[in-house]
C-alpha cells in the first residue's frame, strides 16, 4: 500500500511540477507574440504560426509529465 | 487496488506504461487505416478537387474570352454603325449641298430673268418713248408746216406752192435742230 | 470509489485497468477504437470527396470549406513551411490534416465521444512514418551528410562537440517523433478527461439531486470546455502537420 500511496503522490508531483515550466514559458511565448503582433500587425499571420508552433514545443513538457502522470497512476491505482 | 491485482501486474509487468503504449492491432489497423485514407485521397477526392478547380478555371477562362469577343463583335458593330453614320451625314451634306446650289440657281436663273424682263421692259419702254417722240416730232412738224402755211397763206396772201414751202419749213426747223444739237 | 459522487450512480469498476481494455468486438483485434478508426476514415474520405465530386463551376457551400481547408493545407501549412518544393509533401500532409482532423472531432461527436487519437497507436503510427519520410528526404537531398549536418551545428567548438552530438541526436531523432505523437495523444486524452470528468460529475449531480441545481455547474464548464476542444481538436491536427512540414524543410535545409 505504501509503494502505492508513493506512486499516487508522485503522479500528482509529476504532473503539478512538470506544469509550472511550460506555464511560465507558453506565458512567455505567447506575450512576446503579443506583443509582435501590436508592433507588426501585417506579420501577425505569420507570428501566430510561429506562436503555435513554440507553445507546442513548449507545451510538449507539460504532457510528457502528464504521460508520467498516468504511468505512475497506473501503477498506483 | 487489491494485492492478487498488484500480484497480477507485477506478473504481467503491466505497470501503467501500458496505459501509454499503442495497442499492436490498434497500430496495424491505424497504418491499414491511413495507407487506405491517403489512397483514397489522391485516387479520388484530389482528381475530384482539381477537376472541380480547373472546371472553375476554364470556365473563367472561356467567359472571359466571350467577353472578349462579344467586345469585339460590339466593337465591329460600332465601327460599322459609325461608317454609316458618316455615311448619312456625307449623304446629307451631300443632299443639302446640291438643294443648295439648286437654290442659287434657281435664284440666280429668276434674277436674270427678272432682270431680263426688266430690260425688256425699259427697252420696250424706251422704244416706245422713241416712237412716240418721233411719232409727235412728225406730228408737230407736220402741223407746224400746216400752220407756218396757213399763216404765210395769210401773209402773203397767196398762194404759195406747198411743196416749196414744205422745203422752207424744213430747212427751218433743220437749222433749228441743229442749233439745239449744239 | 476514487470519485464518490460518480460511482452513486455509474457503475465505476474497481480496477482502473478496465477502463482500458478494450475488448474484441470483431476478430483480427478489432475493438472499439478500430471501429471508429474505420469510421474516421470513411468520414474524411467523404468529407473530402462528395463535395467536390462533381465538378461544379459553382461551389456549393461545403465545396467551398473542402476548397479552403484543402488550400489551406496546400499553402497556408506546406508551401509556407517548406517552399517550392511542397507539392512533393502534399501526399502526406493533406490526408493527415483531415484525417487527424475527423479522429480529434470524435471527442465532441456526439454518440460518440470518444477521440480515436487519445489512444496511442495513430499518434505513434503517425510520428514513426513522419520520422522515416524526414530522415529519408533529408538522406536523399543530402547523403550521409545530412547526419553529421544535423548532429553538428556550424559554430560549436570542437571541444564541445561531445556533449553536443549526443544532445543533437536525442532531440531530432528521438524527441521529435516522440513528442510528436505526446503532443496529440495527451492533448486528446487530457480533453477526454476533461470532458468526463466535467459531464460524470453533472449527471451524477442530476441523478442524485435535481432539485439542487448543482449540476449546473459542472454542466457549464462542461460545455466551456467541449468548445475548447473543438478549437484543441482543430489546433492539434494543424500542429501536427505543420510540424511535419517543419521537420521535412528542416531535413530538405539541413546546412543552417
Amino acid at each position: 500500500m505504501e509503494a502505492d500511496a508513493a506512486a499516487l503522490i508522485g503522479a500528482g508531483l509529476a504532473y503539478g511540477l512538470a506544469a509550472i515550466g511550460p506555464g511560465v514559458g507558453i506565458g512567455i511565448v505567447v506575450g512576446n507574440a503579443v506583443q509582435a503582433m501590436v508592433r507588426q500587425p501585417e506579420m501577425a499571420g505569420q507570428v501566430r504560426t510561429t506562436m503555435f508552433l513554440g507553445i507546442a514545443f513548449t507545451e510538449a513538457l507539460a504532457l510528457f509529465g502528464l504521460l508520467l502522470f498516468f504511468i505512475l497512476f497506473g501503477a498506483g491505482g | 487496488m487489491s494485492p492478487d491485482l498488484l500480484i497480477l501486474a507485477a506478473s504481467e509487468e503491466k505497470s501503467g506504461l501500458f496505459l501509454i503504449l499503442p495497442d499492436p492491432a490498434e497500430l496495424v489497423w491505424g497504418a491499414v487505416s491511413f495507407v487506405v485514407i491517403v489512397f483514397l485521397i489522391w485516387k479520388f477526392a484530389m482528381p475530384a478537387l482539381d477537376r472541380t478547380l480547373e472546371a472553375r478555371r476554364s470556365a473563367v477562362v472561356s467567359q472571359l474570352e466571350e467577353a472578349e469577343q462579344a467586345k469585339g463583335a460590339a466593337e465591329r458593330l460600332r465601327d460599322t454603325r459609325q461608317q454609316e453614320l458618316d455615311q448619312a451625314a456625307q449623304e446629307a451634306d451631300r443632299i443639302l449641298d446640291a438643294a443648295r446650289s439648286d437654290a442659287e440657281s434657281l435664284r440666280q436663273e429668276a434674277v436674270d430673268r427678272a432682270a431680263a424682263e426688266a430690260a425688256q421692259i425699259t427697252e420696250r419702254a424706251r422704244a416706245e418713248a422713241a416712237n412716240e417722240h418721233a411719232r409727235v416730232r412728225e406730228e408737230a412738224r407736220r402741223e407746224i408746216t400746216v400752220i407756218s402755211l396757213d399763216i404765210a397763206e395769210k401773209v402773203v396772201g397767196s398762194q404759195i406752192d406747198s411743196s416749196a414751202h414744205q422745203t422752207l419749213v424744213d430747212d427751218y426747223i433743220r437749222e433749228l435742230e441743229r442749233e439745239t444739237a449744239e | 470509489m476514487r470519485f464518490p459522487i460518480v460511482a452513486q450512480v455509474v457503475e465505476v469498476p474497481s480496477d482502473v485497468n478496465v477502463l482500458f481494455d478494450w475488448p474484441d468486438v470483431l476478430p483480427l483485434g478489432i475493438n472499439r477504437v478500430v471501429l471508429l478508426m474505420f469510421l474516421a476514415t470513411a468520414a474524411t474520405f467523404l468529407f473530402l470527396y462528395l463535395p467536390v465530386r462533381k465538378a461544379r463551376v459553382v461551389p456549393t457551400k461545403m465545396g467551398v470549406v473542402v476548397e479552403s481547408l484543402v488550400d489551406f493545407v496546400r499553402n497556408g501549412i506546406a508551401r509556407d513551411t517548406i517552399g517550392s518544393q511542397s507539392a512533393k509533401y502534399e501526399w502526406l500532409l493533406i490526408p493527415m490534416f483531415f484525417w487527424i482532423l475527423f479522429l480529434n472531432l470524435f471527442e465532441v461527436t456526439p454518440l460518440i465521444n470518444f477521440p480515436v487519437t487519445s489512444r496511442m497507436a495513430i499518434p505513434a503510427f503517425l510520428a514513426v512514418l513522419v520520422w522515416v519520410v524526414f530522415v529519408f528526404v533529408g538522406l536523399r537531398k543530402h547523403g550521409l551528410s545530412y547526419i553529421k549536418n544535423s548532429l553538428i551545428p556550424p559554430g560549436v567548438p570542437k571541444a564541445l562537440l561531445i556533449l553536443v552530438i549526443p544532445i543533437e541526436l536525442i532531440s531530432t531523432f528521438l524527441i521529435r517523433p516522440i513528442s510528436l505523437a505526446v503532443r496529440l495523444f495527451a492533448n486528446m486524452i487530457a480533453g477526454h478527461i476533461m470532458l468526463t470528468v466535467f459531464f460524470l460529475t453533472s449527471a451524477s449531480y442530476f441523478v442524485l439531486e435535481p432539485k439542487a441545481v448543482a449540476f449546473v455547474i459542472p454542466l457549464a464548464f462542461a460545455i466551456v470546455i467541449t468548445g475548447f476542444e473543438i478549437f484543441v481538436a482543430v489546433l492539434q491536427a494543424f500542429i501536427f502537420t505543420l510540424l511535419t512540414a517543419v521537420y521535412i524543410e528542416s531535413s530538405i535545409h539541413v546546412e543552417h
